[in-house]
């Protein structure tokens, strides 16, 4: 098999453009700026991140995403009225549900298609120091490895039938932490020294073998975006 | 050419760990440094690369020169043009989450134009065969591939001069053959290799010279043909190990085939798979004798650990049984009566001293019950220190104790000795042998031929076992 590697590969959105999403997506549906007027913009807001994941072939997680929102909406409607004191806990919660959870989507979407090397190109781009770059994609980089340690905990807790409802169950908490940790930092510490011996250094020019370009579905969502903050905008205005 | 004149080094807080060291690397040599763990080798590498002194603190003295640059005034980048490293641990030495890009990373850092380094790029996968593995996502790759993948990414800088730190220690036999394959293309095209191991034989046809290291200075130095004429149980006395490139799966030991076993497990229905993907084993039935130390072997990436995790009860789709004697145990009981000593011991280190780490692990909190089995495997004098504070043969010693704790007839080992040198491998293979006169019965998933020789009175080999064929 003769392999030639694609520079074209990147993925749907521009990381500048996904930024712009995250940032839009956290005003107008977490913050529920501008309530009312902008309920058409509200609703693309919450669905396109599914869509997005759809772009990427993530289906089942796009689908589940759907159902718990959709049930969550729906639970939600059928409470509102003469609630018990449980009841209106639980409406809250559904609500909180319904608000955050299109963000979250859009975050999985950011961190699972951004390369590294193609979000620290495109904030040099925007002249972001990479002072900042450099460790935000260091978190990019530790959200698999946190999974995978915890999972590895999870499974030594359960052998040693140490688990939520179990025996020890306050401490089950505090047991997790510490391996957690310890094994977060010292795997934290041998990237940095390896990735040092590999020529990464803050205030280097660096380049970035995939091609950055602002495409159509780029501008698409960027105008889309602005339009919002303009409406709102125009919102404040005639009160 | 790599110049040490007269280095010594101590880590901030620490004892000396290396003492006038003098040792001259010509162009082109494969040098091997070899002694057993805690001689200095470590951080012989690191004053190469210059992760001496400029990321691991301490005093250094005396100066080391890469082609005529002094390490120690040289800033890290610099050095990183000329020096390429190949880590121990494939897990933590990845910068990005896909193949691709971790190859580029050097050469981004670099500035070299995108367009050579796709060129570059290109050229390394097509000379060693990488095709496969590229556009992957890196958490999804088996230990063997993921070295190969940092090798490579060596491969693509263009470094004169590649160090290596004991880079085998989380390899199977075929990641091994894989590793030396590499080793011999640099070796063609001219680099300087030095690396830092206790595994030799896979090293030895390669390597130009050799010296050994002990208590941090350099105690020998040997030409290769003289190195390759030293017997291997010298070798063993030296701290390395020193198995042929054996593979696993043909590997025999000493028991009687047709003697029964002494009142057998039985497991059955061991099958997993991933929904519409091919079962990754399917085992109708496997006997396993009692009391015995028992080796599963020939098991690798992906299909290794969900093994592990089927057999011990934590893979809910699977629905092994396993007989013993009257009783059959499913899932939930599994998890009571087997306990696994983790390839990675911190993650099953919970507790803030060792004495309550066995003693949350026990039915009814006995201290002095526990204080025994601390004695028995020399922890007592540890009881109270913090358990992520101890070396790793210790940790892993704590785990075993609290499976003695647990009171598990069933123990589990997950590669205990990856990464050991010899002595400290006959340390694990002792203590498998007193768990064995405890009554226990003893599992390892292993490949290391020389600790199954030494520990093992059974061998299950994992390739015949997978029904694959079967099943199509």
């Amino acid at each position: 098999m003769k392999y030639s590697l694609d520079r074209n590969a990147h993925s749907f959105l521009d990381p500048r453009t996904k930024l712009l999403l995250l940032f839009t997506s956290s005003v107008f549906v977490v913050g529920n700026a501008g309530e009312k007027q902008m309920v058409v913009f509200y609703w693309i807001l919450v669905f396109l991140p599914v869509l997005l994941l759809f772009a990427e072939r993530e289906w089942k997680t796009g689908f589940a995403a759907i159902m718990i929102y959709v049930g969550s909406y729906l639970a939600g409607l059928a409470l509102q009225h003469d609630l018990t004191a449980l009841e209106s806990a639980l409406a809250l919660m559904l609500y909180i549900i319904t608000k955050i959870l299109p963000t979250v989507i859009l975050a999985r979407y950011i961190v699972k298609s951004t390369k590294v090397s193609e979000f620290l190109a495109a904030m040099h781009r925007m002249h972001v120091s990479d002072k900042i770059t450099i460790p935000v994609s260091v978190i990019f980089r530790f959200f698999p490895t946190v999974v995978e340690e915890s999972k590895a905990i999870n499974d030594a807790m359960r052998m040693r039938g140490v688990e939520f409802g179990a025996k020890k169950a306050a401490e089950a908490v505090e047991y997790r932490m510490v391996p957690l940790i310890a094994s977060c930092s010292i795997i934290g510490e041998e990237l940095s020294a390896a990735a040092m011996t590999r020529g990464l250094e803050v205030g280097k020019k660096r380049s970035c073998i995939w091609k950055i370009k602002f495409k159509f579905q780029d501008w698409i969502v960027t105008v889309f975006c602005l339009v919002c903050f303009i409406r709102w905008g125009i919102g404040w205005f005639y009160k | 050419m790599i110049c040490f004149k007269n280095v010594s080094f101590k880590y901030t807080g620490e004892k000396e760990s290396l003492h006038d060291i003098d040792l001259t690397v010509k162009d082109g040599e494969v040098l091997l440094v070899c002694g057993a763990s805690g001689c200095g080798k470590t951080t012989l590498i690191r004053c190469i690369n210059g992760l001496i002194p400029h990321f691991y603190g301490g005093e250094l003295k005396g100066n080391v020169t890469v082609n005529g640059e002094d390490v120690n005034k040289t800033s890290l980048r610099k050095i990183s043009r000329k020096v390429g490293t190949v880590f121990q641990n494939p897990r933590s030495q990845f910068f990005n989450v896909d193949t691709t890009s971790e190859l580029a990373f050097g050469c981004e850092n670099f500035g070299i134009s995108p367009e050579e380094i796709e060129k570059r790029i290109d050229h390394v996968v097509d000379h060693h065969d990488l095709a496969s593995l590229m556009d992957r996502n890196i958490f999804k790759l088996s230990g063997g591939e993921k070295q190969k993948i940092a090798c490579a990414s060596i491969a693509v800088e263009p470094v004169d001069v590649i160090v290596l730190d004991e880079p085998s220690a989380n390899l199977d036999h075929k990641g091994i053959c894989e590793l030396q394959k590499m080793i011999g293309a640099w070796k063609k095209e001219g680099k300087t290799i030095i690396i830092a191991e206790h595994r030799i034989s896979y090293l030895l046809p390669y390597i130009t010279r050799a010296v050994l290291m002990k208590k941090g200075r350099i105690e020998r130095e040997y030409q290769a043909e003289k190195f390759r004429s030293i017997p291997e149980d010298r070798f063993h006395f030296m701290g390395m190990r020193a198995e042929g490139m054996t593979d696993p799966l043909e590997v025999n030991v000493d028991h009687d085939e047709k003697n029964s076993f002494n009142g057998d497990l039985i497991l059955k229905n061991m099958r997993f798979a991933y929904r519409h993907e091919k079962p990754v084993f399917d085992i109708p039935e496997l006997k396993i004798p009692v009391g015995e130390i028992v080796a599963i072997t020939g098991t690798n990436g992906a299909g290794k650990s969900t093994f592990l995790r089927c057999m011990c009860g934590m893979e809910r789709k699977c629905k092994a049984v396993l007989k013993a004697g009257n009783a059959e145990w499913n899932n939930k009981a599994r998890r009571q009566k087997i306990y696994m000593v983790m390839q990675d011991v911190n993650h099953q280190l919970f507790t803030d001293s060792v004495l309550e780490e066995v003693m949350i692990s026990q039915e009814k909190e006995d201290k002095e019950e526990a204080l025994e089995i601390l004695k028995k495997l020399d922890l007592s004098e540890f009881a109270d220190r913090h358990p992520l504070s101890l070396s790793g043969g210790q940790k892993q010693r704590v785990a075993i104790a609290s499976a003695l704790a647990a009171n598990r007839s069933i123990i589990l080992f997950d590669e205990p000795t990856s990464g050991l040198d010899y002595a400290h491998m006959m340390q694990v293979s002792n203590i498998l042998k007193l768990l064995k006169e405890a009554g226990k019965t003893v599992i390892i998933v292993t490949h290391d031929v020389e600790l199954i020789k030494t520990a093992c009175t059974y061998i299950i080999r994992f390739d015949k076992l997978l029904g694959t064929e079967k099943t199509d």
